[in-house]
Formats: structure tokens, C-alpha cells, sequence
């Protein structure tokens, strides 16, 4: 059975690879399969994880039921009146329950995270030293890169003025920080990209061709 | 005899690169798909000589070990599993290197995920550590020496939720187990309860929600595996001192397995990432060369009026 | 002769028992360690209560001298004179430990608030019966607290950010022009709806992989609204394919508000908006089933992107399509750069929704985060010169503006 699905799994996986040629059937089949597979993967996973272990095991026949799971389930009801067009407004109040919910949520967090502590790591000492007081010039030179980067790119993102004079040198230099920060981004993606490549094609030379160990 | 083979296609692939510069400059470049043949070689052909290649460590990954090492046998390290088969190649090596380790020096391991394949791909890493001598040898026994809680829907309300009590959002582990009946988790409340936390994630939920949340809010000391794409997503974490080292991409996996003396699949893909990578860069240059050479073309034909 | 045999005896003798000795070293006596000492029990800050937080002084023999500690075992009882029982287990090298519970009384192990408890920390060795137990601390009683003091700061921020928001958007609200720079992307929209119009193909509008609450799936709703009410006016043919089925209900609405915005509510069509599926490369793998099969003349990213990304512009790129792109993903934002004719980089997604609608709520919103970015970076800078003065100097409140901005517990 093993053999089997691995013989599925691997002409699939050709199939899909098939599109680096021309869009052909056998790519068309296989994207049909894999998006009808993962739609049916995702029902049952929802189904299970929410409605049955949250709402049927959590609360109607638990010993000791969450109550809230009733309220959440009212909600979720609430939302299927989408598909009555009479009462399809009565899904708009299950929506602005999960809109605000999460924006409560993010709102002290995102402050905490990625702009207090943030900006508490940027407030540092510019000239760097060992223990024995010797000043590290690469650490330095480091630190200096962050500054600046942090300060032209935040005037990048001001857009309460346009950019011209020394405020449009300071937004020009930020973007030079930002297009090199896309550079590496983009080169960290391309070795992600290999790497699932370089996947693939180890399942296909060692578990299904056993050319390689 | 394979590698010797592989070695020699190789060189000779590399070669016609020559002949590729040759026609761009021309003016005929190549079409894309045999781009896509050479990528395809560049990864085939070393991923068949089977060499690791040498390796330094950088100081994130030194500093994820430096600050496991110093966990004492007996201490609880929550494992949060957050990727899914897509994202095994890189994140999988790694899972397999710290299971193994943590088994090796008597960690209590804490399994949990916020994507619903977490968990599953947690439980193959285990089995793999498992099939090592020296960790078979401590006949480990699940619920005891390590137990998995399985998936839970609800992102960063997960995370949120569990600063309070894991034992709201997992009443029972992937064995059906009663929370309270599982030996590992008496005495374990919530984060205060848990000394290190190693997340391996690809996206969202993962490590962004764990600092937000685990780290800034219920003070977890923390380290993260991440896919490369994600990794430079969660270096200011790393400079602000929220993350206690990072672990990224297939290369943050292979400098981990050597750290922790544990050789594995990053270790053996690593060549044919650096071959591939080269092959890149090569086609860069390539048509790089082929643009500018083409933009001087046009000025020289263009009619210059007097 | 015979002395020096009986002698030899007698030393083999001695010889053979120190071994025996050595050998049984494992199970014999093992020194008790020194305890802990210093050790303090107070209920946990700034949390619901049901905690009790323990600090101490490692044993001299942990890490140092005998090192023969391997775990502290920590002990809890209701009375000074006991019992004591178990309630955790802190490795060695430990300083603290925390005795939390649930707040559910049913729970195991439940603490309740205002009860007296006294704690004991034995320090244990590989010998189970060796232990050397402290003094014992307390009575100390477990409360909650009404607010977390570690986020004052916070609390503070939000509340001038949202006093200026709401400043903004008064004003904004009485009319007056509020500047937004303008934004290559968003101007190439018009252009490239024209060009679709044109050529008689559909506009291709993706959404990403976000959900209803991320934000920059909520700008692309604007984003939308606004490329609907022109496809509406051009009676162009707009194709919405939506991963979230949340996000594709709210985009129907959105879509089929800007077709009676328009006065072209007859032409909306309820299919142009419609689910695909929630797994990443299934759902790509569609998209670009769309791109090859139905030509969009443009094709409008706007929203949250994953790994999918770069595989959409690719495809874009071979069908021939105008591309603007909008999204916060980092990782995403240079895929978008190489591949497609205009980006909307990180912010300038947000931006532009306000830039677009000029609505008096997304204008003042947007006026009060220049506003807080300005202040950070004058804050920041301020706090550059004073650390770098202050450093060597011993001048404590210099050195402490940082902390202003730490979030502590």
C-alpha cells in the first residue's frame, strides 16, 4: 500500500512539474485533484477540530461544558444566514464580532512587540567595546547601519509630506536600505525555494526511483 | 562508481554554461526551460555524490545551542510545531537534530502545533530520534519522557489561551489522554511551568505570533526554526533580544545538525543547495551581462541625429 | 620471610576492602548538599491571582564545590509545621520558580487566593534519600491584580494615539483637505482598468491568503470597492478568486456596492466573486489555471501573500498582464518588485486605501500614524544622545529613558 501511494505521490508530483513545459491536461487534472483533495482535507479538519472536539465534546456532552462554546456556535449559525438573501445582514454581526475581537488583541500586542520593544532595542550605544574598554569598529559600523536604516526608513513611510528637499534625500536613502533588505529577503526565498525543490527531488530519486540511498 | 558519475556530469554541465554566456552575448539568449534543466541538474546530480559539504556556524545558530545546552536534565521544553509537509525539507532536519538531543540529555519534551500537520510531522521526527542507539537505549516512554498534545485550531487565541492553562486547549494529548492522567504534564499550568520553548514554523501562526504573545506577554525564553523565507521576517526579534537564537532555512538546519553532532538530511541536501545557488548567481550574471550588452547595441543602432 | 608474606597478606587484605569500598561507592553515603538560602515567597505580579512566585540562592553545591545538586524540589504546605507535599520540580541552576494553578476550582492543584502557604525548597541529589531542605518562607498568600503595572507604557501610548486619531478624524470630518503624498501604485490603477477596457479582457483582482481581521486584507477591501466601482463604470469583467470564505463574503459585499454605486447594480454578478480553496499552492494552482485560461489584461495583488506570490507574478508575467501589487508581508514585498510594474510597499497598502477613499476615518487614522512615527523617531533619537552621554557618566535617569519603552511583566 506504502508502494502505491508513493507511486501516486511521485507522478503527481511530475504532473505538476509538467507546467514548467506549457499548461498541458495532465497539469490541469492534477491541479483539479490536489484542490479538491485539500478542500476535502480542510472540511474534515475544520469539522473536526471545531464543531466536534470545540463544540460537541467541549460543551454538549462534556462533564464539565465551556458555555462560551454555545455562544461561539450561535455565531457561527449566525454567518450561514449569508446564503438566505432576506436575512443575509444578520452575517454582518458575526463578522464585526471577529473583526473587533482580533483587532482588540492586536492592537497591545503589535504596540508591545513590534513598536516598544522595538524601538527600546534601537536606543543603544553607537560606539561598541569589548571588556576590556577596545572599541569593536565592525559592531560599530553595524550599529551605525541600523540607525541610519531605521530613521531614513521611517521617513520613507511619512506620508503627511512629499517628498523633496532633505526630507526627500532621507526618503531616497531609505529606500536604497529598503531595496538591499529586499535583496536579501529575496535571496533567503530563492534558498527556500531550492530547498523544497531539492525535497522533492530527493522523495523522487530515493523513495520512489531508489536511485540514491 | 554514482558519485564518481555524478561529479563528472557535473563539471561538464558547468562547461556549457560557457556556451550559454556564448549565445546570450550574441544575441540568442536561451529560452527559460532550459533554465529549468539546469536548475534541475544543479540539484540532481550533487544530491547523487552524497558529500557534505564543510561548514561554519554562525552565531544564531550557536546561540539557539548555547542556550539549550545549559537546560538541565528533567527540565520541560515545549516543542510548538507550526509548518506542514511543504516546508519539511528545511524544518524537518532540524526538528529530527533537537529531538534527538533533548532525548540524549533527559528533556522533558512538551509536543503541541498550531497548524493541524504540525503535530503529525512532530511525531515522525520523534520516530526517527527514536530509531537512534543511544535514544532507544532509555526506553522512553510517551506520556512520561515526552508526550504530544496534538493540534489546536484558533492561531494566536491558542497561544493567548495557553498563557493561562494548557489544559483548556488540550483537555486531552493525540492518544486521547486525559490531561490530568498524563504524568508529564502534572505540575504544568501553563508557561511558568515550562522552561524553554523551540517553535519550528513557516508562516502564520508561527514564531510572530509566539513572540507577540508567548514571549512579550508571558515571558517564555525562546528559540525558532524557521523556512528561509520567514527567517529574515524575524531577525528584529533576534537583535531586540525577544528570540534567543534563529535557526534558518536548510543551511540554519545543516550548521544545527553539526553544532549538535547529529548528521542528517540538511547536512546531504546543503551541496546541491550551494550548486543550485551557484547556478542561479551563473544566469545572473548571464543576463545581466546579456542587458547591458543589449542596451549598448540599441545606442550604437539607434540613428544619432546631428 | 614468613613476615614479609603475612605482610603482603595483610596489604593485599587492606587492598581488596578499599576496592570493595570503591566499588559500593555508588550506593553508600553521598553528602548532603548545602541548601539553598535567601529564600523569599510573594504572590506573582501583575497577573489573576492563584500564583505564588519563589526566588532563592542556589546551593553553594550547585555548579560549585561538591556539585552534587541536580534539581530543587519544591514543597508547599498550608502550616509551618506541615505536611509538606511536592508541588514542582526547578533543575539545577534555578534562582526561581513559579507555583501557579487554574483558575478553575475543579482544576488539580488549585490554589486558591487569599490562603496561607509556606514553601521549602530541598535541594536533592542522585542519592533520592540526600536531601538538605531550607528554611521554610512564609505565610504568603496568592491575589490577583486589576492591572498589569508592566504595560503603563503601553497603556499611555495607546491612549495619546487614540486621542490624536480622534482629533484627526474630527477634523478631517469638518472638511479640511488632509495631505496624503500621492502613490505611484494607486495612480497606475486607473490606467490599467482603461487598458483592460481596451483590450476586452477581465481584471484579475487577488485578495491574498489573508483573513477578514488582518489588516491588509481589510485595506484591499478599499482597494476593491474602489477597482469595482470602475469595472462597474467600464462594464469590464472583474474576477475575484477568494481563499478565505469569509473574505469572499465580504467582497460580494463590497463588490455589489460599488455596482449600485456606480448605478450599475443589474451587472453585478454574484459568480465573479467566488471560493477556491483554503490550501496555499491548490488555491495558486488555480489562480494561475485563471491567468493562462482567461488572459486578465491586468492583474491587482492587494492583500496578505505567502510563498504563493512569486508564482502568481511569474504567471502573470507570461499571460502579458499589467500587475500592480500591494502587501505587509516582508518576505513577499521583493517578488512583487521584480515581477510586477507598481508595488505598494508595506504601508503604502494602508495608504492608499486612504489615499482612494478618502474617507474621514481611514484620512485621520492615517494622520495619527505619522504622527506616532514621528514621535517614535524623534523619541528614538532623543534617546540615542542621551544614552551615548549618559554611558560612563552614572547618570541614572539618562541611562532609564530607554526603559520607558520596555514592556515588563
Amino acid at each position: 500500500m506504502e508502494l502505491f501511494g508513493i507511486w501516486i505521490a511521485a507522478l503527481l508530483t511530475l504532473g505538476i512539474y509538467s507546467f514548467l513545459y506549457k499548461d498541458n491536461p495532465v497539469y490541469k487534472a492534477t491541479e483539479a485533484i490536489f484542490v479538491g483533495v485539500s478542500a476535502g482535507y480542510w472540511a474534515v479538519v475544520y469539522y473536526f477540530d471545531n464543531i466536534y472536539k470545540k463544540f460537541w465534546e467541549g460543551a454538549v456532552t462534556s462533564d464539565n461544558p465551556d458555555y462560551w462554546m454555545y455562544g461561539g456556535a450561535v455565531l457561527g449559525l449566525l454567518f450561514l444566514t449569508r446564503l438566505f438573501p432576506k436575512i443575509g445582514w444578520i452575517s454582518r454581526w458575526p463578522l464585526a464580532f471577529i473583526v473587533g475581537a482580533t483587532a482588540g488583541l492586536y492592537m497591545v500586542i503589535y504596540f508591545v512587540t513590534n513598536a516598544m520593544n522595538q524601538t527600546a532595542s534601537t536606543i543603544m550605544d553607537i560606539v561598541a567595546r569589548n571588556a576590556a574598554g577596545e572599541i569593536l569598529w565592525m559592531d560599530t559600523l553595524g550599529t551605525l547601519v541600523i540607525l541610519v536604516g531605521v530613521v531614513t526608513g521611517l521617513v520613507y513611510f511619512f506620508f503627511s509630506k512629499e517628498h523633496k528637499g532633505v526630507f526627500g534625500t532621507a526618503a531616497k536613502v531609505g529606500t536604497w536600505f529598503l531595496m538591499i533588505t529586499f535583496g536579501a529577503s529575496f535571496g533567503y526565498t530563492v534558498m527556500s525555494r531550492m530547498s523544497l525543490f531539492i525535497g522533492r527531488m530527493d522523495f523522487l530519486m530515493s523513495d520512489w526511483l531508489h536511485i540514491i540511498k | 562508481m554514482m558519485a564518481t558519475m555524478a561529479t563528472i556530469a557535473t563539471v561538464v554541465v558547468g562547461l556549457t554554461l560557457i556556451y550559454v554566456l556564448y549565445r546570450t552575448i550574441k544575441g540568442r539568449p536561451v529560452e527559460r526551460r532550459i533554465v529549468f534543466v539546469y536548475i534541475a541538474f544543479s540539484v540532481i546530480l550533487p544530491l547523487m555524490m552524497q558529500i557534505s559539504p564543510p561548514l561554519p556556524i554562525t552565531g544564531d545558530v550557536l546561540k539557539v545551542y548555547d542556550n539549550i545546552k545549559v537546560l538541565q536534565p528533567g527540565s520541560k521544553v515545549l516543542c510548538a510545531f507550526d509548518y506542514d509537509p511543504p516546508s519539511a525539507p528545511e524544518l524537518q532536519p532540524m526538528a529530527v537534530a533537537f529531538m534527538k538531543y533533548a532525548f540524549k540529555h533527559d528533556l522533558k519534551v512538551i509536543i503541541m502545533g498550531l497548524w493541524p500537520q504540525g503535530p503529525q510531522q512532530a511525531q515522525m521526527a520523534v520516530e526517527e530520534a527514536m530509531l537512534d542507539p543511544e535514544v532507544a537505549a532509555k526506553n522512553l516512554q510517551e506520556g512520561i519522557d515526552w508526550v504530544n498534545l496534538g493540534f489546536q485550531s484558533g492561531n494566536e487565541f491558542v497561544i493567548q489561551s495557553m498563557g493561562s492553562e494548557f489544559k483548556r486547549m488540550f483537555p486531552k494529548d493525540d492518544r486521547l489522554v486525559p490531561y490530568d492522567s498524563i504524568p508529564l504534564m502534572k505540575n504544568v499550568v501553563n508557561f511558568s511551568n515550562i522552561d524553554y520553548v523551540m517553535n519550528f514554523s513557516s508562516g502564520k501562526p508561527g514564531t510572530v505570533e509566539w513572540v507577540q504573545i508567548g514571549v512579550d506577554r508571558f515571558g517564555v525564553k525562546m528559540s525558532a526554526g524557521n523556512t528561509a523565507v520567514q527567517a529574515p521576517m524575524v531577525y528584529p526579534y533576534l537583535r531586540a533580544g525577544q528570540l534567543l537564537g534563529i535557526l534558518g532555512g536548510m543551511s540554519g538546519a545543516a550548521e544545527f545538525e553539526k553544532v549538535l553532532d547529529e548528521e542528517g538530511d540538511a547536512s546531504t541536501f546543503l551541496l546541491a543547495q550551494m550548486f543550485a545557488h551557484a547556478t542561479v548567481i551563473a544566469f545572473i550574471i548571464i543576463g545581466n551581462i546579456a542587458f547591458f550588452i543589449g542596451g549598448r547595441r540599441k545606442k550604437i543602432t539607434t540613428p544619432q541625429v546631428k | 620471610m614468613k613476615k614479609t608474606a603475612l605482610a603482603l597478606l595483610f596489604f593485599l587484605g587492606l587492598f581488596s576492602v578499599s576496592l570493595a569500598q570503591t566499588d559500593t561507592s555508588k550506593s553508600s553515603f553521598v553528602t548532603p548538599p548545602r541548601p539553598v538560602t535567601d529564600l523569599t515567597a510573594f504572590d506573582s505580579n501583575n497577573d489573576h491571582g492563584h500564583s505564588i512566585t519563589l526566588n532563592w540562592t542556589p546551593s553553594a553545591d550547585d555548579g560549585a564545590g561538591a556539585k552534587s545538586v541536580i534539581s530543587y524540589r519544591i514543597m508547599r504546605a498550608t502550616s509551618a509545621g506541615g505536611p509538606f507535599e511536592e508541588v514542582g520540580l526547578a533543575p539545577a541552576g534555578s534562582i526561581t520558580f513559579k507555583n501557579s494553578s487554574s483558575i478553575d476550582p475543579a482544576s488539580t492543584g488549585f490554589i486558591p487566593d487569599h490562603t496561607d502557604y509556606y514553601y521549602r525548597v530541598d535541594a536533592t541529589t542522585m542519592d533520592t534519600t540526600v536531601i538538605s531542605s531550607s528554611d521554610i518562607a512564609g505565610p504568603v498568600q496568592s491575589s490577583g491584580q486589576w492591572f498589569n503595572k508592566g504595560l503603563y507604557p503601553v497603556f499611555w501610548a495607546v491612549i495619546i494615539f487614540t486621542i490624536l486619531t480622534v482629533l484627526f478624524v474630527f477634523v478631517a470630518k469638518k472638511g479640511r483637505d488632509l495631505y496624503v503624498r500621492p502613490l505611484a501604485g494607486i495612480e497606475a490603477v486607473d490606467d490599467a482598468i482603461g487598458r483592460a477596457t481596451e483590450m476586452g479582457r477581465p481584471i484579475l483582482y487577488v485578495m491574498g491568503l489573508g483573513t477578514a481581521s488582518d489588516i491588509a486584507t481589510i485595506a484591499s477591501f478599499t482597494i476593491l470597492s474602489r477597482v469595482a466601482k470602475r469595472v462597474a463604470e467600464y462594464q469590464t469583467d472583474l474576477i475575484v478568486p477568494c481563499y478565505d470564505p469569509i473574505v469572499m463574503a465580504v467582497a460580494q459585499e463590497v463588490v455589489k456596492s460599488s455596482y449600485m454605486d456606480a448605478n450599475r447594480p443589474n451587472d453585478y454578478n454574484e459568480d465573479d466573486v467566488f471560493f477556491i480553496t483554503q490550501a496555499q499552492f491548490a488555491y495558486v494552482g488555480a489562480v494561475n489555471g485563471i491567468m493562462l485560461r482567461e488572459l486578465p489584461a491586468t492583474n491587482i495583488y492587494m492583500g496578505k501573500f505567502f510563498a504563493e506570490s512569486l508564482m502568481m507574478a511569474e504567471t502573470g508575467v507570461v499571460s502579458g498582464s499589467i500587475q500592480i501589487a500591494g502587501t505587509d508581508e516582508i518576505a513577499q514585498i521583493p517578488f512583487f518588485v521584480v515581477a510586477c510594474d507598481y508595488t505598494l510597499i508595506g504601508e503604502e497598502l494602508f495608504a492608499a486605501s486612504a489615499y482612494l477613499g478618502r474617507e474621514p476615518l481611514l484620512l485621520g487614522s492615517l494622520k495619527a500614524q505619522d504622527i506616532a512615527k514621528a514621535a517614535i523617531l524623534v523619541l528614538a533619537l532623543i534617546g540615542i544622545i542621551l544614552i551615548n552621554f549618559g554611558v560612563g557618566q552614572d547618570i541614572q535617569w539618562m541611562n532609564g529613558f530607554r526603559e520607558l519603552f520596555k514592556v515588563t511583566d
